[in-house]
């Protein structure tokens, strides 16, 4: 009873969705789920988990969680995505059970392929439909696949021609998820050669699930060093991996490899089912992408395509998100204004408005930028070009210690280095990863683009150049560059020194293109957008409060009006107050201790303050600096009264006392020094997250910080010496 | 019996097998280069590396150094 309980109340069961790479997957599970989705990461490791609920209480009743297992061409576990999968599909993951059911989706052009795949997961014996999806394509190549013979052929498991992006054949899959929840098994287990069948009758012990027992054996004894070892390992002890690993032996001196044992088995069996259920063979189609590559691919055009799309991707990142983010802006600033208005002065209210409001409305900003490059990287992957630009770009990234394949990360960094280090996953060389991950927070974030905006502003002048550059735009595209130049040497060094990679893999299929759908591409971007929003909420928010508190606390005992004016303190003395404040603060009191650190660098304590202060995000630093200069921290970049407080401010003490703290030098100093360090809390979580480790965000923070110091000294000295 | 990378982009042929066996080979095989089936060699990428093939109906971007592991028989 309490089962039933479980499972029509509180629970739903579990279904898995899974299949190749480029099968169309993701597409089926947005159609199956719509809006309902939830992204999340499986615990302790760096896959993304998306899941969504599946109605299905027409058809069987309840409904149903469906995960959206990562896209996989075998389970033997050979990137982070097929761990995951495998995982999965064994029911694994810690606090989830193992699926009710499998809906395998199968490519019909890649059907051999998809075979292979759909075979192995058949073994553990797990009710599965097979969506046969893309048929129109494969019928438009001339390929014919009698579907109903397919199922004969697999045991049975129902097999449903569909055709995702058009949501064609979807009822039917509903259907047939259902009709396999109330049969207890699909599927017949494959027969593998002697040694292997020996090795499996001496693994599977006495199980309640033989048949899921012995699909376990199978990755035990194939995946060295996989998951299913592990497990087997914690489980039995390490003597059991005895006979597993004579059997190993054996097979490979009779086959040559270990691999070939089941490959062989499975590519078998995946070609005869292949040759009797696919009626016309014409010569292999795809000839309209073919065509389109021809130009796309082309040694001089490809280049040059790709060029002018991240031309036009920056562009309009920077440009058409600008109305926007005034917006958000402006509600920000005008709820900061009720609260203002509505709340009685004191630490509470400072809170909301300084902490809260400032804090996540500084972050809250960027949701523009963000959606518009994640509409752009939605196109450019549903349309499959990304694989071509990864294929363009290969030689010259392995020249600088990276791969094509780090090329969407980077690319993606130039918004924001979070979904930039979260899109590293399709990396499967572990170090490759890992260097990828720790030089994309070097690329130039929209989140720089603050600091850049107010010190250009007040301290570099508006000069042309042969009549078209503009010295000020020459300085923020040298600080693009610089953090570029940068993420090569560092990956070089780190490639050569640390890492010692050998040449990474770079086997990859290059899908046919497809035309995007309206609905995919916006369910991609809402919920990207959804997380975003999450993280500030939560991550962002935390970090905010405490730099607050440290820079509210501790509160002088009289802050009184003076009694010449005993009415209303002007603007001027509150601000006053304001500054006196944060020099007594517990910031303030850090940042005068630790001036002489940044004295190099050309920096007072005040700048010392705000730089540190900015270690959650670094736009914070401009409303630190905003309440250190007595405005209090409603600060905008744009806002002319700050660059003027900065212009006018001057040493108080030591040498240089009455001469101004701030200079094109300093100035230069600021900017090198943010384009280089790694100012970002929210992003040093995710390189946590996604390498499981602190160690590579401690790392990351901690070259990160000594590049951007030495930068920053440099280039002080340098050019305060040349009288700037 | 050549390797793919000697291929030139147009010609024709047909998998034999892998040079080595390794997880490179095994990740091919599961990728769809099984020996018997067609392999069209399409392009080489602007700095000849890495390549693209065309194998039974499925194309496939792989750096000379992998595509060196496999064999083929090309076509007349």
């Amino acid at each position: 009873m309490t089962v039933a309980y479980e499972k029509s109340v509180v629970g739903t069961g579990l279904i898995a969705l899974c299949g190749n790479p480029n099968s169309g997957k993701t597409t089926i599970f947005n159609a199956l789920t719509g809006l309902s989705q939830q992204v999340a990461n499986y615990p302790g490791v760096t896959v993304e988990k998306v899941s969504g609920k599946l109605d299905l209480s027409s058809e069987a009743g309840r409904s149903f969680t469906l995960v959206d297992v990562p896209g996989a061409y075998s389970l033997s576990a050979f990137s982070p995505d097929e761990y995951i999968a495998a995982l999965v599909l064994f029911g694994g993951i810690k606090g989830q059970p193992r699926p009710e059911a499998v809906l395998c989706v199968i490519d019909a052009t890649q059907l051999e392929r998809g075979l292979y795949l759909l075979l192995q997961i058949l073994q553990i014996g797990c009710p599965a439909v097979v969506a046969l999806n893309m048929v129109d394509l494969a019928r438009r190549s001339g390929l014919r696949i009698i579907h109903h013979r397919l199922s004969k052929m697999l045991g049975g498991v129902p097999v449903v021609p569909v055709v995702g992006n058009r949501r064609r054949g979807l009822d039917k899959l509903r259907q047939q998820i259902a009709g396999v929840l109330s049969t207890p098994r699909s599927g017949t287990a494959l027969r593998f050669d002697e040694i292997t069948e020996a090795a499996l009758d001496g693994m599977v012990g006495a199980d309640a699930d033989p048949v899921y027992s012995r699909a376990r054996c199978l990755r035990v004894l194939y995946d060295e060093e996989g998951p299913a070892e592990t497990e087997f390992v914690r489980e039995r002890g390490e003597t059991a991996m005895e006979p597993v690993q004579r059997a190993r032996e054996r097979i490979r001196s009779r086959y040559g490899s270990l691999a070939s044992g089941e490959t062989r088995t499975l590519t078998d069996r995946a070609s005869e089912i292949f040759e009797s259920v696919v009626r016309s063979k014409n010569g292999p189609g795809r000839t309209r992408s073919e065509k389109v590559d021809r130009f796309l691919l082309h040694p001089v055009l490809g280049p040059l395509v790709l060029a002018l799309l991240m031309i036009l991707v920056f562009q309009s990142i920077f440009s058409w998100a600008a109305p926007f983010m005034e917006m958000i802006d402006g509600v920000f600033a005008s709820l900061a204004a009720v609260v203002e208005k509505g709340m009685p002065p004191g630490p509470l209210r400072s809170l909301v408005t300084d902490g809260i409001i400032g804090g996540v409305g500084s972050v809250l900003i960027f949701v523009p930028q963000i959606a518009i490059l994640f509409i752009f990287i939605a196109l450019l992957e549903d349309s499959g070009y990304m694989p071509r630009a990864a294929f363009l770009v290969d030689r010259l990234f392995r020249w600088c210690g990276l791969s094509g394949k780090s090329f969407i990360p980077m690319l993606s960094s130039f918004a924001c280095a979070i979904p930039g280090i979260m899109a590293t996953r399709t990396i499967e060389d572990r170090k490759l990863r890992f260097i990828t991950i720790m030089v994309a927070p070097l690329m130039t974030c929209s989140a720089r683009l603050p600091v850049y905006a107010i010190m250009i502003a007040a301290f570099i002048p508006y000069k042309t150049y042969l009549g078209l550059f503009n010295l000020q735009g020459i300085v923020l595209t040298m600080l693009y560059l610089l953090g570029m130049v940068v993420a090569v040497i560092v990956s070089y060094v780190l490639k050569k020194l640390i890492f010692r990679t050998e040449q990474g893999t770079f086997m990859m299929e290059m899908p046919s293109y497809k035309l995007p759908t309206l609905r995919s591409i916006s369910v991609r971007v809402v919920n990207r957008i959804k997380s975003f929003v999450v993280r500030a909420g939560t991550v962002i928010l935390a970090i905010t409060v405490i730099i607050w508190a440290l820079s509210y606390y501790p509160r002088p005992v009289v802050l009184a009006p003076s009694a010449e004016s005993p009415q209303a303190a002007t603007v001027e003395t509150v601000n006053e107050q304001a500054g006196q404040q944060i020099r007594g603060s517990y910031l303030g009191m850090v940042g005068r201790k630790i001036e002489p650190v940044f004295a190099p660098l050309g920096w007072d304590w005040k700048i010392t303050v705000a730089v540190l202060a900015a270690f959650p995000a670094r736009e914070v630093v401009i409303a630190t600096l905003g309440t250190i200069y007595n405005l209090g921290t409603d600060v905008e970049e744009q806002s002319s009264s700050l660059v003027e407080k900065m212009r006018k401010a001057r040493w108080e003490e030591g040498s240089s006392a009455g001469k101004p703290v701030f200079s094109p030098a300093v100035a230069l100093s600021i900017m090198v020094f943010f384009a280089l360090c790694c100012q970002c809390g929210a992003t040093l979580v995710t390189i946590r997250q996604e390498t499981t480790k602190w160690i590579y965000a401690v790392a990351t923070f901690a070259y990160m910080t000594v590049v951007a110091y030495a930068g920053a000294a440099a280039v002080y000295q340098v050019f305060s010496r040349w009288g700037l | 019996m050549t390797p793919l990378s000697r291929m030139i982009p147009g010609q024709k042929g047909t998998v034999i097998g892998f040079t080595v066996d390794s997880r490179i080979s095994r990740r091919l095989l599961e990728m769809g280069v099984v020996p018997g089936r067609s392999v069209v060699y399409l392009r080489n990428a602007p700095l000849r590396d890495p390549l693209e093939v065309q194998v039974g109906s499925c194309c496939l971007s792989l750096r000379r150094a992998e595509a060196s592991l496999i064999t083929v028989r090309i076509e007349e």
